[in-house]
């Protein structure tokens, strides 16, 4: 394989109203000489990297925020990752984590898009053991 | 410029790092290059006796070897960054992010480099996603 040629996942936020099947005929439809594969989060994508960042381009002003997408180290159909050859899925795990946060992205690259005020947010922290005991001993009593 | 992205793997890094106009430098980059080498050192992966010296550069002989492999992956990345961005407490750890010490010792070779760094934590709610994504986004348009 080329070092010109890439390989790249469209992953579409579980929020956003376009559908994987929706992605993949809007590249087949754009009629550029690229492979498209439509998968449970999106497409996969491969042919010439200019070609691909192309396709890349047009298919994310479908929904800007809410279309993401990564490179792929493996070719499409690779015998060593392909599950119709039993290939294992070692990346699906943390892809799928990080699918579930998307619409929490989107929401903050709204958020940059009206240029809002960055604002340090309180985080949860653990309940320190003092309180806890403390907790403990008032329904105690 | 060339921005280290760490957990290396990430999509949202990746996506977001690229949509500001930057170039991500992440495992799937690095991996690439094996897997696609027509060489046949060593199937299926392509790893070869100089990717085993190459993680002597950054841990010594009596680091575990797992860690010396990854980071053989992920050294010459940092080496390469011209800024880099760590996200903090990711819930996910497998594969190549899933060995704790490889990622203390790739956080600490990339605040050795002194290279411009942002580190945020990974969100959990919509006001943590805003923080995170508007610091992101100031961090990388202030390096071009």
């Amino acid at each position: 394989m080329s070092e010109e040629t890439e390989t790249r996942l469209i992953v579409v936020a579980p929020d956003s109203e376009i559908t994987p099947d929706h992605v993949t005929r809007f590249i087949h439809a754009l009629e550029l000489p690229i492979t498209v594969k439509e998968t449970c989060y999106g497409a996969i994508i491969e042919g010439k990297r200019e070609l691909v960042r192309k396709a890349l381009q047009e298919v994310r002003k479908l929904d800007p925020n809410r279309i993401c997408s990564k490179i792929r180290g493996f070719p499409m159909g690779d015998m060593r990752r392909c599950r119709a050859h039993h290939g294992s899925r070692p990346g699906f795990p943390q892809l799928e984590k990080e699918w579930e946060l998307l619409p929490l992205i989107a929401e903050g690259l709204r958020s940059a898009e009206r240029g809002e005020k960055i604002e340090e947010p309180e985080r949860k922290v653990k309940l320190p053991v003092k309180e806890l005991k403390k907790i403990v001993e008032e329904v105690s009593q | 410029m060339k921005i280290f992205i760490d957990p290396p793997n990430s999509l949202i890094l990746y996506d977001l790092v690229e949509r500001f106009g930057h170039e991500p430098l992440s495992t799937m980059g690095a991996l690439r290059e094996k897997v696609n080498t027509l060489e046949m050192d060593s199937p299926p992966l392509n790893i070869t006796h100089e990717d085993v010296q190459k993680g002597l550069k950054y841990a010594g002989i009596e680091v575990p070897s797992g860690i010396r492999g990854r980071l053989a992956v992920f050294g010459p990345l940092v080496d390469e960054a011209e800024a880099a961005i760590i996200m903090e407490d990711p819930p996910y750890a497998f594969g190549c992010v899933g060995c704790h010490r490889t990622t203390l010792m790739l956080k600490y070779l990339i605040r050795k480099r002194n290279i411009p760094l942002l580190e945020v934590k990974y969100p959990t709610s919509e006001d943590e996603a805003r923080t995170m994504v508007g610091k992101i986004k100031e961090f990388l348009e202030g390096l071009s």
